[in-house]
């Protein structure tokens, strides 16, 4: 068997279409990743009563399992317990009707809150604690001080961090073949299987996230560069 | 009028504040020393609720906090009437001198971003800033920074202004500067409570001296009495220390 240079093209282009997929579970994943992240250091920070065990728990099951194991259990503990609470309370939905890639939101979305809550949580740490102090000393409530002074700041030191996060869900993204989602990987392996150029196709789908992961690196730079507006009087 | 009642305050089984008494008169400027760990810092962070004390009570301008119980209202209600000048500045690291002055204005005292933008500029340019409203804190000296931090603290229109040692951060030539702009707004009648090793400085401005050691106030009383014929023996051991003419007699 010899390599076919011409098939990664077409292997290239065939993959094309199914980048939004990919970019959906990783920018959904992110999004309510960092949410239920910084919610989670909120309550660690702040040990609210009840709550607080239950967020370290959740981290340490989180990061204790792969990312494979909570897409499994969510692809087939969720259906169970939507439709067995939808009986007992006579709602007409039905598990069938959530979308394949709902199922990869979700998982994702709770793997990547316990890993970001330690990215923001560095990120907080990392903020100087005059900064809450002043934020108060001018009248702003807790809430306020985090949304406006502490949060921001704690984001960009966290950026880093964060766009090791985004990187690693991109490529962690590929798991979601595993229930039917159709995402890079999903579709090179379908292209590949008309006529077993294999790697001819993956060769294309690696070529496609490496230029999506370079993209991500250039918006980090770019965001990196406006914060360090601010910061250049810090170590770099 | 600011009158703090037996306001003690513990850090573990360290007793830093032994039931405080002190009243200040509105317009009054108040120096505060004593030496390091005499609590003096604390008592400042304790008025405007920045460390809690145990027991006491804060009234300020008729309102009053019971620090035995207070209420998360109280202590916002209480920081809004006062305000504070960091030793470290504390400028947020994110925004512009101007955007630091008008955080307050906007957030606290729901000023609209214009009229706030406006009066911000106006203070800056009166503790000499008024070319550097867009600069970031990293690019300001030491000297500058604190200034913006007393334009912040002014722009509150507080009942009172704390003064966490704000000069013991800055270069020699740069302290000058930030005691100008102290001594300036302390000619307006706002009142201050400020914390310093600056003797000459609080000799001069201050209208009312307290000195502190061991979490108690020693002696308080006007600069002339407590400068010049203290009668604790505590007192004159620390002045004798910290006056240049009689420290350094080589």
């Amino acid at each position: 068997m010899t390599l076919d240079p011409s098939f990664i093209w077409t292997a290239f282009v065939q993959i094309l279409p199914a980048i939004p997929t990919t970019l959906y579970i990783t920018i959904v994943s992110m999004f309510f990743g960092l949410l239920i992240g910084t919610a989670v250091v909120l309550i660690r920070i702040y040990k609210v009563p009840v709550l607080h065990p239950l967020a370290a728990g959740y981290v340490t099951l989180i990061r204790g399992t792969p990312m494979l194991t909570h897409l499994l259990l969510i692809y087939f503990g969720l259906p169970m317990l939507i439709d067995s609470l939808a009986e007992s309370f006579g709602w007409s939905f039905r598990s069938v009707s959530i979308p394949m890639i709902g199922f990869a939101y979700i998982s994702f979305s709770i793997t990547a809150g316990a890993y970001m809550s330690e990215v923001v949580r560095s990120g907080i740490i990392a903020v100087d604690r005059g900064q809450l102090e002043a934020a108060h000393s001018v009248g702003m409530t807790t809430f306020q001080a985090l949304r406006r002074i502490v949060l921001p700041q704690a984001f960009a030191a966290s950026l880093p961090n964060l766009s090791n996060g985004v990187i690693g869900m991109l490529h962690g993204s590929t798991l979601a073949f595993t229930v039917s989602v159709v995402d890079i990987n999903a579709q090179a392996q379908i292209v590949a299987s008309s006529n077993w150029k294999f790697f001819e196709a993956y060769l294309a789908a690696a070529v496609i996230f490496w230029g999506l992961t370079v993209l991500v690196e250039r918006l980090t730079a770019l965001i990196e560069k406006r914060i360090n507006l601010y910061n250049r009087g810090g170590v770099t | 009028m600011i009158k703090l009642s037996r306001i003690s305050k513990s850090f573990g089984r360290n007793e830093v504040l032994k039931g405080i008494d002190l009243t200040v008169e509105k317009g009054e400027v108040v120096a505060i020393l004593g030496p390091s760990g005499s609590g003096k810092t604390t008592l400042l962070r304790c008025i405007n609720y920045l460390e809690k004390p145990s027991d006491g009570e804060i009234s300020i301008a008729e309102f009053t906090v019971n620090c035995r119980k207070p209420a998360k209202k109280d202590i916002h209600t209480l920081r809004q009437k006062t305000a504070m000048v960091f030793q470290q500045y504390n400028l947020f690291r994110h925004k512009t001198a101007l955007e630091n002055v008008m955080e307050g204005l906007v957030v606290v005292k729901k000023l609209t971003k214009e009229e706030a933008r406006k009066l911000s500029a106006e203070l800056l340019e009166k503790v000499g800033l008024g070319t550097k409203l867009d600069a970031y804190p990293s690019q300001l000296s030491g000297g500058q920074q604190q200034r913006v931090g007393i334009a912040r603290a002014l722009a509150l229109n507080p009942e009172v202004i704390l003064f966490d040692e704000p000069t013991s951060a800055l270069d020699p030539e740069l302290v000058g500067e930030v005691l100008a702009v102290i001594r300036k707004i302390a000619k307006e009648g706002i009142t201050m409570i400020i914390v310093t090793h600056e003797m000459g400085f609080a000799q001069d401005v201050a209208n009312h001296v307290v000195f502190m050691d061991g979490g108690v106030i020693v002696e308080e009383g006007s600069p002339k009495v407590i400068f010049q014929s203290p009668k604790e023996e505590r007192t004159k051991q620390f002045l004798a220390r910290i006056t240049p003419e009689s420290a350094y007699s080589i």
